[in-house]
């Protein structure tokens, strides 16, 4: 009876301490979206917050997301003021805050591509044209991604004239390109799609048996991440803030940094250079 | 599959037939059924060359990384705060509805709310209060209030009403319950409480899959990427977490950890309230509302076809699927009791062999559904079989646990007869009904848990929530919550009016 | 004080429980109390006996319900509560006598003045035990006492007692008898031993298969009687 009284007037304790509870000083919050190498992933997005820091003057804080949509939700609520997102998502972003604008991108995102991957058992080899892949078992990567997801789908739509789940036996997503990798690879499925990036990565890294597992195809190119930034950075941070975080990005140039991405350098970017992936989006119906 | 030896009370002698008892009946039902609906479940094994990834899987299992975490300690500290803020918020909120909970009104609410997964309320609340603290607080809070509820209820019911009978009826009602019932159950209502602490805990950690700073965002990471070393490591730090909670967590210190706990949060960002706001005026109406200026605008053509197409390509098979994996689950988890329950009970074993037995439902227990699936899958390949191992390992655990806790409580006869025959004949006819009876109350649990399959990517009710969330379809993600929530009220009355039992949910989770 | 007219009773077998039902029949209930007219007088000591399965039982509690607002209740079931002290369930006693808070703090905190009333009772009953003692641990005999002491501690009017002695020796029987009828002003009690309800009580009653059949206030009855009443019942 004793211990249950205490329990009481502790929980009503910790009720008034949330009232209590409000935001610090304003602080210029970043996310990234999980993509590649996520190990550490913290630590190194505080390098990153630590540079922006030096060259804006302003407090920086990183803020770690677990999902695509997580990303998107920060933004859009305000708690990041700034994201790393996927060309799917930076578009889903931008369409739920008006004034949002896409201020840089990767070098290789202004022509990124997506690969197919397969089991050997399939018989597949690298081809120009698009392989004959009805009726496998096939697996994207996460829901939200771009290279993952959005491009493959409608490169088979267009290919094979049929939504995914009436052209394969059937349709899996990993949930992460490296994921993919490793079902394809241990014939979970026997063909996926995959972010050109982290497939190069993990070849480099010795992570995958070109024997077990191999491109077959890969995609046209498309725009891909980008940096973007909410409109409102203006008034709480002062005039000039979009230029400034723009000109931190583009300047960002050690490897160490852009390690972390990976990109070799960050170029200029702006809404409509991603209208190609808004029109892909809604062709497929992933958004209306 | 083993069939238990269930023994029919007395054989009438006008009736040499032997009839099947009860449980023979129930027991015997849950196995057709799972027959039955097996050739039209999707159970097909596909896997050429899983042993280069289980290789390393093995391998990081014998070589953990306990270093390779970053911010663990934080990790730790969160999934232990967050379990014991849910928990005491869950009882303060909880409690008190016991005391009404035979209302009809409120015992439906609270199968509603304990109906839809922790995970589910907290990507609901992230969009309002996002990756705050709050968020996963209140995640755990509002099912483990309904539970709380119930379950408080059920305990205060199957207490005994002499000592009511010898209070003066004229004392006030309050002085009367607390006295004659709540101090008469006081001891069982600790013990539910702390059992509920370590579903707190595991709660805590799978919320973490979905980004809360708890040590499951460490953990679905690092199996996610491989890195299983490092997921070794954090696996076996959390089972020990779990293993050890009556040592780190005494009940008397439980306020102590609160205080503790709030100190040490995560700041709680601004709460803004325009988010909630926008989140019920706009983002969970269907489209055709939320676009319309007035209401006169609606066009109700596009509702009708937006709610058809959404209940006939993601609810009706959605939930078939939730349906069928659930009742598959069930059978499984049936096998897996008996059997585990077989390993550890002191009525079978030596000791030693039994602390062993307990050390692997301990192990079952822990390990979160979602990371077993995730080795099954790699072992068989991407169908249901993964999803129905999984939850029978983790549920027959969590069932063998409990009732080897009251099987062992049990006096052995004191007759000359064998182990085995003493279990047969003895242990397992005393225990087998309140091990249906936890089972079926199980069953509930089961199909809420399919969910968490669905973000793995099998095609239950979780699968197309997920979906709708990473699409930013809220309207779409909360009818087909709500659909969930429906179907395991349904599955709940159902059950009931089925088994006609006295539910010992008391030691139920 | 109290009259019953032609009053029958129903032990209802489903609920386990007795229920009061004068008109219409159960599927599954038996009747216990047959056609049993009474009536009991302020100030009377009532000794009930019969042998077992008479309906005493169902007969007391019928009064107990009739009587509740001035009597207190000692049932064979003693109601103990096993994670309470032998303090706070002697305490339950006094519960109408406080404001809820009151009772809500003294389940945390004694209270002094309540300790020592229940010290001076559990004195009074020989319950040499201390108060802080879980009354799950104590004796068969231990627990009655700590039921007698609640129901003394109600400290009403009316004691109504169903075999409060029945784990005592008769020693201490007859000392706690005494005790009872000295603080009560009427008492109703089943009592077990035949010598002791002849002996220290104004008035016995005695049934048999639910009906009255002896009653020391309208015929003079002897212990030969009581004796012939247990014998034909054993045979029947």
């Amino acid at each position: 009876m004793k211990t249950l009284t205490k329990l009481f007037a502790l929980c009503a304790l910790t009720l008034s301490l949330f009232v209590g509870a409000n935001a610090s000083a304003a602080t210029f919050t970043f996310t990234a979206i999980p993509d590649a190498d996520e190990s550490q992933l913290r630590t190194r997005f505080e390098q990153v917050a630590l540079y922006l820091s030096k060259q804006l003057g302003v407090e920086v804080k990183y803020v770690p997301v677990k999902s695509y949509s997580a990303a998107v939700t920060a933004f859009r609520n305000n708690q990041v003021q700034l994201a790393w997102f996927g060309g799917l998502s930076g578009v889903q972003a931008r369409r739920l805050v008006p004034g949002s604008q896409a201020i840089a991108q990767g070098y290789e995102d202004q022509f990124f591509k997506s690969y197919f991957i397969a089991h050997y058992s399939t018989g597949l080899a690298l081809s120009e044209r698009f392989p004959d892949i009805t009726d496998k078992t096939f697996t994207f990567g996460s829901k939200g991604s771009t290279s993952g997801r959005l491009m493959p789908q409608y490169y088979i739509e267009q290919h094979l004239k049929q939504k995914p789940q009436q052209a394969f036996k059937r349709v899996g997503f990993s949930g992460d390109h490296n994921r993919t990798i490793v079902q394809v690879q241990s014939g979970t499925y026997q063909v996926g799609a995959v972010n050109y990036k982290v497939w190069e990565s993990a070849l480099a890294a010795g992570k995958i048996d070109t024997n077990k597992v191999k491109v077959i195809w890969q995609s046209p190119t498309y725009p891909d991440y980008q940096w973007t930034i909410r409109a409102d950075v203006e008034a709480n941070f002062g005039a000039g803030f979009t230029d400034k975080v723009q000109a931190a990005l583009l300047n960002m140039n050690s490897p160490e940094l852009l390690k972390s991405f990976p990109r070799s350098a960050f170029v200029k970017a702006q809404n409509k250079d991603f209208q190609p992936v808004e029109d892909v989006a809604k062709q497929i119906g992933l958004i209306d | 599959m083993s069939q238990p030896k269930q023994l029919q009370p007395i054989p009438s002698l006008k009736n040499p037939q032997y009839a099947l008892g009860y449980w023979q009946k129930v027991t015997l039902s849950i196995w057709l059924i799972a027959l039955i609906i097996l050739p039209f479940a999707d159970i097909e094994i596909v896997n050429f060359d899983p042993f280069l990834e289980l290789t390393r899987m093995a391998n990081g299992l014998v070589t953990p990384d306990f270093f390779a975490t970053e911010y663990l300690w934080q990790a730790i500290m969160q999934t232990v705060n967050f379990a014991i803020i849910g928990v005491c918020l869950g009882l303060v909120l909880g409690a008190p509805l016991a005391l009404i909970y035979q209302h009809p009104l409120i015992s439906s609410c609270c199968a509603f709310l304990r109906a839809i997964h922790e995970i589910f309320w907290a990507l609901l609340f992230l969009q309002v209060f996002g990756l705050s603290p709050l968020t996963g607080i209140l995640a755990i809070s509002i099912p483990f209030a309904a539970t709380f509820a119930r379950v408080f209820h059920d305990i205060i019911n199957q207490s005994s009403d002499s000592p009511l009978e010898s209070i003066d009826s004229r004392a006030d009602m309050i002085s009367r319950f607390t006295y004659g019932k709540i101090a008469q159950v006081m001891p069982q209502l600790m013990s539910y409480t702390r059992y509920r602490f370590e579903c707190a805990l595991r709660s805590s950690a799978v919320l973490g899959f979905i980004g809360m700073p708890t040590l499951g965002f460490y953990m679905e990471t690092a199996f996610r990427q491989g890195n299983y070393s490092e997921g070794a490591a954090l696996l076996m730090i959390f089972i020990a977490l779990i293993g050890t909670i009556r040592y780190w967590c005494p009940p008397k210190l439980l306020g102590v950890y609160l205080v503790i706990a709030c100190v040490t949060l995560i700041d709680i960002p601004h709460i803004d309230s325009s988010l909630l706001v926008r989140f019920i005026t706009h983002d969970i109406l269907p489209p055709a509302i939320a676009n319309a200026a007035t209401l006169a605008e609606v066009q109700w053509s596009s509702l009708t076809a937006w709610f058809s197409a959404l209940f006939l390509e993601q609810a009706v098979p959605g939930a078939i699927a939730t349906i069928t994996l659930a009742l598959l689950a069930l059978a499984a988890t049936h096998f897996i009791s008996l059997s585990a329950h077989m390993m550890a009970s002191k009525h079978l074993w030596p000791a030693p062999l039994t602390w062993l037995g307990r050390f692997s439902l301990l192990i079952g227990r822990s390990v979160p559904e979602y990371i077993l699936a995730f080795i099954f899958l790699m072992l068989l390949g991407p169908s249901m079989l993964p999803a129905i191992i999984a939850l029978a390992i983790h549920n027959g655990c969590v069932i063998a646990y409990l009732v080897v806790k009251q099987s062992n409580a049990i006096a052995p006869q004191e007759m000359q007869i064998s182990r085995l025959n003493q279990f047969n004949y003895h242990i397992m006819p005393t225990i087998y009904p309140s091990m249906m009876a936890l089972m079926f109350y199980r069953f509930e649990i089961i199909v809420r848990e399919t969910a968490v399959f669905g973000i793995l990517g099998i095609m239950t009710l979780g699968f197309y929530i997920d979906s709708n969330f990473s699409e930013i379809r809220y309207s779409n993600a909360l009818i087909l919550i709500i659909c969930t929530a429906l179907l395991n009220v349904a599955i709940d009355i159902i059950s009931r009016r089925l088994l006609k039992f006295e539910q010992t949910s008391q030691a139920s989770c | 004080m109290l009259t019953l007219a032609n009053l029958n009773l129903h032990y209802d077998k489903t609920a386990g429980a007795n229920t009061r039902k004068k008109t219409g029949k159960k599927k599954r209930s038996t009747q216990v109390i047959f056609d049993l007219s009474l009536t009991i007088n302020e100030g009377e000591k009532v000794a009930i006996i019969g042998p077992s399965g008479a309906g005493k039982s169902s007969l007391l509690h019928h009064i107990y319900q009739e009587l509740t607002t001035r009597a207190a209740l000692c049932s064979q079931r003693q109601g103990l509560v096993d994670n309470l002290s032998i303090y706070h369930n002697i305490f339950m006693g006094a519960l109408a006598r406080h404001h809820w808070l009151f009772n809500l703090v003294n389940l945390m905190r004694p209270f002094k003045q309540n300790l020592h009333d229940i010290a001076v009772l559990c004195q009074q009953l020989e319950l040499d035990q201390p108060l802080t003692k879980k009354v799950d641990q104590l004796s068969g005999g231990q627990r009655q006492r700590v039921a007698l002491a609640r129901a003394l501690y109600q400290q009403q009017d009316i004691f109504i007692g169903d075999e409060p002695f029945s784990a005592l020796d008769p020693l201490m029987t007859s000392r706690l008898l005494n005790t009872v009828l000295a603080q009560h002003n009427s008492v109703i009690m089943v009592i077990h031993d035949r010598a002791l309800a002849m002996s220290a009580f104004d008035r016995v009653i005695a049934l048999d298969k639910g009906r009255l059949i002896l009653d020391s206030q309208q015929q003079s009855i002897d212990q030969e009687q009581i004796t012939a009443l247990y014998q034909t019942s054993a045979i029947a």
